[in-house]
Parts: C-alpha cells; structure tokens; sequence
C-alpha cells in the first residue's frame, strides 16, 4: 500500500514536469523505478512508455484547447517517430539493460547541453510552411510562426523514435531541441507539438511490451493514475511560465537524470 | 511577428482539435474507471495487487470473474489504445477539411502503429 502511493506521489510530479516540458513524464518515472524501487529496468521501461502515453493524452486536452499544437507539423513528424519506435522497440528486448541505461544517460547530458547554451526562446519567423498562431499569457501576445528544416526535421524524429523504442523517454527530450533548435517552433507551441507525438510513438512501443508480457499493473496502473493527475496541471503551469524558466527546468531535470541513470549503468549504488 | 496588445485568451478550437481533445478526454475518462475498479477489486483480493496483465485472449472470462488483473489490464488497454483511435479521428477530420496530404499522412501514421502491433505479438 506503501508503495502504491509512493508511486502516485512520484508519478504526480513526473506528470507535472513531463506535460510541462513536452518529455513525457518517463525521464522521471524511469530512473525512480529502477534506483529507488529496485524494479526490473525493463518493467520500468514498460511502466514509463504507460505514463508517457498518459502525460500526451491528458496533456493534449489542455494544450489543443488553446490552440499551441501544431497539429500539421506534429502528423508530419509522428511518420518518422513511428517507424524508429517500431526498430527501437524490437532492439529494446534484444539489447543488455546497463547498456541502455548508459545510452539514456548520454542522450540527457547531450540534450542537456544542447538547450542550455542558448538563454532564451527562438525568435519565430511568419513563413506559408505549417503555419500557426497562439496566444502566450507570459508574454501577454499573439505568436505567429512558420516551420523550416522539414528535411532536417524528419530524419532526426527518426532518430528521436528509436530513441523512445529502446529507453522509453517517449524521445520527447529529443524532439523538443530538434523543433525548437532547428526547425523554428516556439518553445510552446514545440512542448505542446511534442507531448502530443510522444503519445503516439509511446504507444507503439506499449503494444509491443504488453505483447512481450514486461507489462505490470502494480507499477503501471498507479504510475498511470499519478501521471494523469499531474498532466492536468503541467501545461497551465507552461503556459503561464516564460519560456526561459522552462528552459533552465528543463536542462536542471536532464542533467540530474542523467547522473543517476550513469551512476547505475556503471553499477555504482546510489 | 505579430503582436496584438488585446489578444483574446480564449481560443476557438478548429474541428481537428476539437476531435483529437474529445478522443483524448474519453479514452482517459474510460481507462481511469477501470484502472480504479480493478484496483478496489485488487484491494478486496487475498491474493493481493497482481503483478501481470492478462493476455487479450483471457480477458472475456476474467472480466466477468470479477478478476482484479483483467479490469487493470483493459484499463491499461484503453489507455494505449487511445492514442491509436486519436489518429484513426484525425484521418477523418482531416477529410472532412479535404486536405488530401493530411490525410495519407495520418494514415501511414496509423498503418505503422498498427505494424507494431502486429510485430510485438510475433
């Protein structure tokens, strides 16, 4: 009983931070499973693909509301993410955990780094590509912008989809650098964009773990109901944050997750 | 880019995000109650919470048992089968607004995810 409300609590704030930064909640659910609960990091794979899913679906009913999805660019790139997940997925029962560990920790150090050199959001520019209008509370205005790098774009969301196949981070903490960094999406309509791809990409990888039997209701179904609950507050709190507070959030949670998950690939007890 | 000092806060939903964020809320609506019935179920059990889900095949049976397993297990169906029937929803919605390109995308997008399916059982 402990537990299960451990893992509510846990998810909670994992559904909060994963809706609020586009990652998808299994950076956090990830890492708590395997180092604090001992659970086996394949289960806790497949527990964090459930909360990915659930932080997009609950996540969406917000941000599609207010009009921040770029439902266009986001059907365009969940092509790409979607067969990477699909290699990923397969790979995932194939590939030793410590390995995928050490792989999850070099993709948040290098996305870490990546969002923390810059100090603030993209300047959007008007373009007819995918075009897309919101209004940002913080910033107390309309932002209107178009997508570049469509090419660019889709061969990393390949990238990003394999990514999620084989760690379930959702690749969310992939696709946001590549939208904001190199495809011209502002930073919420990108974390909007993404929380809704990762659902996607999330799902093809669950329905392979639920076939594989790495699924298991004691840690998903709590870690599920967790998710939900704090989804429904991370995107009114992204879009009411500026966005280079979401930024400085964003590489503060990478990093630190990054450090635990190495420490345990490299078995050293944390 | 434009800024307008009097911007309206309250969006208007154009139908495809209406259809994806209604898709979305029952999907969610539906697998929560389940999730929460097999976990009162679960409570009540002897045997305590279960630690696997219940293969599809099984699941007929066992939801009329009143299985804990079997009610957690549909939850977690429906919630990742959600995703699946927001994209089966955008195809339509993106036919309705007859663009063409959308709605071969969504449906590569769709075919793909079902792929998956098909690989995970194998």
């Amino acid at each position: 009983m402990a537990v299960i409300v451990g893992i509510l609590l846990v998810a909670f704030v994992a559904g909060v931070f994963g809706s609020m930064l586009g990652v998808g909640g299994g950076v956090i659910v990830v890492p708590v499973l395997s180092l604090a609960f001992g659970v086996p990091i394949k289960t806790a794979i497949a527990t964090s693909i459930v909360c990915v899913i659930a932080t997009s679906s609950m996540a969406q009913t917000t941000f599609a509301a207010r009009g921040m999805t770029n439902m266009r660019l986001g059907m365009f790139l969940e092509v790409a993410t979607t067969v990477g997940a699909v290699a990923g997925g397969v790979t995932a029962v194939l590939i030793d955990g410590r390995v995928l560990q050490a792989a999850f920790a070099v993709v948040l150090f290098y996305v870490a780094w990546q969002m923390g050199r810059r100090r603030g959001d993209i300047v959007p520019v008007e373009s007819t590509v995918m075009p897309s209008t919101y209004y940002d509370p913080a910033e107390g205005r309309q932002v209107s912008y178009g997508v570049h790098g469509l090419g660019t774009g889709f061969v990393l969301s390949f990238c990003a989809g394999n990514v999620s196949g084989l760690l379930g981070v959702g690749g969310g903490a992939f696709k946001v650098p590549i939208m904001n960094l190199l495809m011209g999406v502002p930073l919420k309509a990108t974390i909007a964009t993404s929380n809704l791809m990762i659902g996607v990409t999330a799902a093809t990888g669950a329905a392979i773990f639920y076939g594989r039997g790495y699924m298991d209701p004691y840690w998903a179904v709590p870690a599920a109901l967790g998710i939900l609950a704090g989804a429904r507050l991370g995107p009114r709190l992204a879009i009411r944050l500026r966005a280079k507070v979401l930024i400085r959030v964003f590489e503060i949670v990478l990093a630190v997750f990054g450090v635990l998950m190495l420490l345990k690939a490299l078995g050293v007890g944390v | 880019m434009s800024v307008g000092a009097g911007a309206p806060e309250k969006h208007v939903m154009v139908p495809i995000e209406r259809m994806v964020s209604r898709i979305l809320m029952i999907g969610i609506a539906i697998s929560v109650t389940l999730m929460v019935i097999g976990l009162v179920l679960g409570f009540f059990n002897s045997q305590g919470m279960p630690k696997h889900v219940v293969p599809l095949a099984d699941l007929p049976s066992l939801l009329r048992a009143f299985d804990p397993a079997a009610y957690l297990s549909l939850g977690l169906i429906v919630l990742i089968a959600t995703p699946f029937v927001r994209v089966l929803g955008s195809v339509v919605a993106f036919a309705r607004e007859g663009d063409r390109r959308y709605v071969l995308i969504t449906a590569v997008v769709l075919a793909v995810m079902c792929l998956s399916v098909v690989l995970g059982r194998a």
